[in-house]
């Protein structure tokens, strides 16, 4: 084949590609804008006559923005607590002369392959024996605690900075926690975009640990307030108010990764190869 | 992940430096105290909540699968009774047979589709960057979001996956209430999921693959298709593995939520894997006993799966 014809193919091919998989999220766009006629409609139309804008603001008084702001609440407060805890231990494992650190990274790493569902239960009965359920308690700290991967990646980076550099800080006279707090943090900036876009996403999207941890409407997220108009067809509320709630919920994440796509990816490429 | 060097100059070791530490901070056993102090000191919070969160709910999960109990009264001691019923219950047998399925289903299509679309994307022209924006969305969609968006593509009567195959003049089921249907459409729905991180680990292993294998087979005149299968495929090898033994646990444990948001796990417990059985027998039947017992028998399935992986890179590194 011509080079240059080879050239467009394959510029088609990742066009056209690309757009199949996307297809059920442009789906979701288009039909967010749909009137309860059309997409209730056979042969339904790929594209509303005129968009329905009044199905965003359905979905917004549905879900309520209580409902966005707990997930708000819940997302940032696994990231922050995570955050909070993680790299301090991280920089200890790393940096600090400690003679536990080999016992911490094994006890760590252990755990890290077992799939979070097999843990749900043994966890929801601890969450529930510490009285947390319905709480915001309930709902971020057991999750924030689930720090192997925040540890294991913050010890990896600070594992990178030149011994050189931190001797010569506690020659200066300064402590740990000042070294930890002006030299290292503050380098460590390409490990916290990977770690928070990861985080984000992952509770964002959490749905089966709020659900069962903090049904009650005061602490409700926004996948728990969804999910039941996937369950039923004879839902009273229009298909497309769902999708529209479905975009609203989509939003922030996307938002997160389209800014940290690059951080985002190297974090999980890095997690896969280990 | 690997992080970019921050000095040029090459980092001096930690011994070789230390005789040079001045009188400020003696390297004496004052300075180890310190040291020991500080680190317990960042590390505690971590650990606590790690050994509360992680640590004890594991052991717990363990324990639990030899006692009966209603997560309100006085756990009762059964010995092996939760392991005995387990391999008598036929709703157990059904939902292996479910996972399984769900497992050989899904795992190869998703290798397959995902590699042939690493192959697709890995390349540098103008503007890949915001198309493989394309490739990755899938990925961003929470378990609830795919739900509401697919359940709406297979609805029997306007679904976009029913109009489509009209067009080849096929009259589509009611895939999510079809007992014959309802699992298909469920594993096209996790492969759709699942292959971002696919295509994001290929195209890492793809950066691996030297260039010059394909010089040396341009000159042979093989044509591009066949470059793939035979010189392209067998070079990220070591990636197809990792993505098996990753997509064969996913499919495992990750066909729970959707099957629980989309179906409950029906039509007639078609789509009722493991994972499900266990979370409607704690969160429903509140038998916390027997649905450890069940967590754990999906636990020795898992590690089977990973020792399984590893049996076959000892016998494939013998014969190379």
């Amino acid at each position: 084949m011509h080079p240059r014809l080879y050239n467009a193919f394959r510029y088609a091919l990742v066009v056209v590609c690309g757009l199949v998989l996307a297809i059920p999220l442009l789906f979701m766009v288009s039909g967010s804008l749909k009137s309860a006629r059309e997409i209730n409609a056979f042969p339904q139309p790929l594209l509303p006559e005129t968009p329905i804008w009044q199905n965003f603001a359905d979905a917004w008084n549905f879900l309520t923005p209580q409902v966005i702001g707990n997930t708000f609440i819940f997302s940032l407060g696994v990231v922050g607590l995570q955050l909070l805890i993680s790299l301090p231990a991280a920089f200890a494992l790393a940096k600090i002369p400690f003679k536990w650190t080999g016992l911490i990274l094994a006890t760590l790493v252990v755990p890290m392959f077992v799939p979070a569902n097999l843990t749900l239960i043994p966890l929801f009965v601890v969450t529930f024996q510490l009285g947390w359920l319905n709480s915001f308690a309930g709902l971020i700290i057991p999750m924030a605690a689930q720090c192997a991967f925040a540890i294991l990646l913050f010890r990896q980076f600070f594992a990178t900075l030149p011994p050189g550099l931190i001797e010569a800080a506690r020659i200066d006279g300064a402590g740990w926690p000042r070294v930890f707090g002006s030299i290292a943090l503050p380098l460590a900036k390409p490990a916290l975009a990977t770690f928070c876009s990861i985080s984000f996403l992952t509770a964002w999207n959490m749905y089966i640990w709020p659900l069962v941890v903090a049904p009650n409407p005061a602490q409700r997220v926004i996948n728990v307030a969804l999910a039941p108009l996937a369950g039923g067809e004879n839902s009273t509320i229009s298909p497309a108010v769902g999708l529209a709630g479905a975009v609203i919920a989509m939003i922030p994440v996307l938002i997160v990764f389209i800014v940290l796509q690059k951080w985002y990816i190297k974090g999980v490429v890095g997690t896969g190869l280990e | 992940m690997t992080a970019p060097p921050l000095t040029k100059t090459p980092p001096p070791s930690a011994d070789a430096a230390r005789p040079l530490v001045p009188a400020a901070h003696p390297p004496g056993r004052r300075n180890r105290r310190v040291d020991a102090l500080t680190a317990t000191l960042f590390v505690s919070p971590a650990m606590i909540g790690f050994f509360i969160f992680v640590i004890v709910p594991a052991v717990g999960g363990l324990v639990l699968a030899f006692f009966e109990w209603d997560l309100f009264g006085t756990p009762v001691f059964v010995g092996l009774d939760n392991i005995v019923r387990l391999f008598t219950d036929p709703d157990m047998w059904q939902a292996l047979g479910v996972t399984v399925l769900f497992v050989v289903m899904g795992v190869i299509p998703t290798i397959i589709i995902g590699f042939l679309l690493a192959v697709v994307v890995n390349s540098n022209m103008p503007g890949i960057g915001a198309w493989r924006v394309l490739y990755f969305t899938p990925m961003i969609a929470s378990a609830a979001v795919a739900a509401i968006i697919w359940v709406n593509l297979y609805n029997g009567r306007s679904g976009l996956v029913n109009q489509f195959l009209a067009l080849f003049g096929v009259d589509g089921p009611n895939w999510l209430s079809d007992p014959t249907w309802a699992r298909p459409a469920l594993v096209i729905m996790m492969i759709w999921g699942a292959l971002p991180i696919v295509i994001i680990l290929y195209l890492a292993g793809l950066q691996r693959v030297p260039e010059d294998i394909y010089a040396a087979s341009s000159l042979d005149g093989a044509g591009k298709w066949r470059q793939l299968w035979s010189m392209t495929w067998p070079n990220v090898w070591g990636t197809t593995l990792l993505i098996a033994v990753l997509q064969a646990v996913g499919f495992v444990s990750g066909s729970f939520e959707i099957a629980l948001i989309m179906t409950d796990g029906g039509p007639l417990g078609t789509t009722q894997s493991l994972a499900l059985y266990s979370y409607k027998v704690a969160f429903t039947q509140r038998d916390i006993g027997y649905a450890s017992a069940l967590s754990l028998f999906q636990l020795v399935l898992i590690i089977v799966i990973v020792l399984l992986s590893r049996a076959i890179v000892r016998t494939r590194k013998e014969r190379s």
